[in-house]
């Protein structure tokens, strides 16, 4: 038990070696507060209709963004997902193929491909129920 | 690196992915008729079955550790493919009937049973995780299969958002351990343990534990199973309380069992008791079958839990006949409600799930009166059926490492479980047929049948001959 208590307090001056990363991370929140309360505070404030627009200089918002889309968005959003992905799987592998050793180099080809695979056939079914038909 | 001849080793679980993939194609290219993917995914996993058997005493650490094929795991997969594969003979004729046969079905079971592999012969912490996450997911969209009914979607969300909050548990539990071991090798862990147990490494064990009992619904964490379970299409329900609960089991027994946590025993035994308690307590009040066989499965855990609380080699034997027993008496049970089962008039309820609906049943249906009548009084745990050797070898390995109290209370509440079983029976056979179906007979498909035959003859047989079982697994007793 008094070795617990050892291993904790030790574990605690540990955490001193840490204060730096602390101080700042302090420092940076203290910052961003004091600059926009301040700017709020004490700058000049007339409102107008153009100023409190969504976009003072863009388009004119239409209604609500709490609104219902169209299920094929999230359709297209989740295949993008997937592939986009496997370009972040598949580009670390491209990087590296060349640096394998020469025995391994049909391997990992044969596993990327496998990976490959999986996702194409995920698209032959997306492509079946007609997901990527757009009407 | 991972060398080609340590696929030979995992050709189940190779199986079971490949099919999972190819199903999908066949139920996209198949559009007409469900009966392809169905006939399709039963010979994989009967495959897969196969194939497990046959090397089910390997013992061998491969793919750069991350798995580990030993006899327990496989134990334990076998366990798991047999319930798949009973839910899947059941399933065609009940999706059918609910209007919801998508061949997709059986590729995400399929997926499903991946994890659920994945994670029994896991040797690795991520590994375990990646298992647990494709089962589950899987299980979330599975429970949310009767997409235009409330209380499907009800459940569904419900199961989600609980199983997404306990992952963070698991992982939280993982990442402490890792800290604390500086390892993710469960072997390795395992072994330098008497050397690194700090306070650290006991709370990352016992997130990683409350992971696991939510999926094994130990007391705590049983709040979703009767509202998941009910909302649920009936055999996912039985295959998610037999097959669900044989993966976590499987995963989790090893490492207790290894780690032989002394520290942790008097809390195990608070927690068997109060699961089985509340299992055995609430279920007295049901009058719904569906519900009342996810408070029996609660109580169910409850003495998987007596025999994890014994921790030795003699209670991993019996919590392995146990979950056989159970999956062939639960998952019947299940199925027999699903063959019952009808939707309402609207379509948005299920109706004939309440005991007032199986009144006179033996008159309609004399044989599917048998067979819930053995399935119930095999979850009692009464003498001929494979239930009461379950239990039997439960309690005796709890007995025999100085948990006489323990096994004293079980027993005590399985006794106030001989009360709800016995009370469906009594509506059953002794009640006459009411309302306007009362004369009919329930219409049963073939192969909802030889499902339920199956599970019959498993009883039984498990029932009559408890060697069959200790014969093929061998290793169970050292």
């Amino acid at each position: 038990m008094t070795l617990v208590f050892c291993r904790t307090y030790l574990s605690l001056l540990m955490l001193i070696n840490y204060l730096p990363v602390i101080l700042i991370m302090g420092f940076a929140v203290l910052l961003a507060v004091v600059m926009v309360k301040f700017s709020t505070l004490f700058g000049p404030q007339r409102p107008n209709k153009e100023k409190q627009s969504t976009y003072e200089s863009g388009m004119e918002p239409i209604g609500s963004a709490r609104d219902r889309f169209s299920v094929k968005y999230y359709m297209v959003a989740v295949s993008f997902i997937v592939f986009d992905l496997e370009v972040v799987f598949l580009y670390p592998w491209a990087i590296s193929f060349l640096n394998f050793p020469p025995q391994q180099m049909l391997y990992s080809l044969i596993i990327a491909l496998l990976f490959i695979l999986i996702l194409v056939v995920g698209l032959i079914y997306e492509y079946k129920k007609g997901v990527l038909n757009w009407d | 690196m991972i060398n080609f001849n340590d696929l030979k080793e995992i050709i189940p679980l190779i199986i079971i992915a490949a099919s999972a993939l190819i199903s999908l194609l066949i139920a996209v290219y198949s559009k007409k008729s469900g009966m392809p993917v169905y006939v399709f995914s039963l010979l994989a996993v009967l495959a897969a079955l196969i194939f497990t058997g046959l090397n089910v005493t390997k013992d061998v650490i491969i793919i750069s550790e991350m798995l580990r094929i030993n006899p327990y795991s496989n134990a334990f997969c076998m366990i798991a493919l047999l319930s798949v594969f009973i839910t899947f003979m059941a399933s065609k004729d009940y999706l059918e009937k609910l209007g919801i046969n998508f061949g997709e079905y059986y590729s995400i079971l399929l997926f499903a049973l991946f994890g659920m592999m994945t994670m029994i012969y896991a040797n690795d912490m991520l590994t375990v995780f990646i298992g647990l996450e494709t089962m589950s997911i899987c299980f979330y969209v599975l429970t949310g299969l009767l997409r235009k009914r409330m209380k499907s979607n009800e459940s569904a969300m419900k199961y989600f958002l609980l199983g997404a909050f306990m992952t963070g548990f698991l992982l939280y539990g993982m990442s402490l351990i890792y800290g604390a071991t500086g390892y993710t090798n469960i072997t390795k862990i395992l072994a330098t343990y008497t050397a690194i147990r700090t306070p650290m490494f006991l709370i990352g064990l016992a997130l990683f534990m409350i992971g696991f009992f939510f999926k094994i619904g130990i007391f705590p964490f049983q709040m979703w199973i009767p509202d998941v379970y009910e909302g649920a299409p009936t055999v996912v329900s039985g295959m998610m309380s037999t097959a669900g609960k044989v993966a976590a089991v499987g995963t989790l027994i090893p490492v207790l069992i290894t780690l032989n946590l002394v520290e942790y025993k008097m809390l195990f035994s608070i927690l068997a008791t109060l699961t089985m308690l509340y299992g055995n307590i609430v279920a007295l009040s049901q009058s719904n079958l569906k519900r009342l066989l996810a408070y029996s499965s609660i109580a169910s855990a409850g003495y998987i839990m007596v025999g994890i609380t014994s921790m030795s080699d003699l209670s991993i034997k019996g919590i392995a006949f146990y979950l056989l027993a159970y999956v062939f008496m639960q998952l019947g049970a299940f199925i027999v409600v699903s063959v019952f089962e009808n939707s309402t008039p609207d379509g948005k309820d299920f109706r004939n799930v309440t005991f007032d609906e199986y009144k006179g049943l033996a008159k309609r249906s004399p044989v599917l009166a048998i067979a819930l009548t053995v399935f119930l009084l095999s979850l009692a745990g009464i003498p001929p059926f494979a239930g009461f050797w379950g239990k039997y070898y439960i309690f005796y390995a709890a007995i025999k490492s100085d948990l006489i109290w323990l096994s004293v209370i079980a027993i005590l509440l399985s006794v106030i479980s001989v009360y709800y079983y016995l009370k469906v029976i009594v509506y059953m056979w002794f009640k006459e047929p009411e309302g306007e179906t009362s004369g009919e007979a329930v219409p049963v498909k073939a192969l909802s049948y030889a499902a339920i035959m199956v599970s019959l003859a498993g009883t039984l047989l498990f029932g009559l001959y408890p060697d069959l079982f200790f014969t093929f697994f061998k290793f169970l007793i050292k």
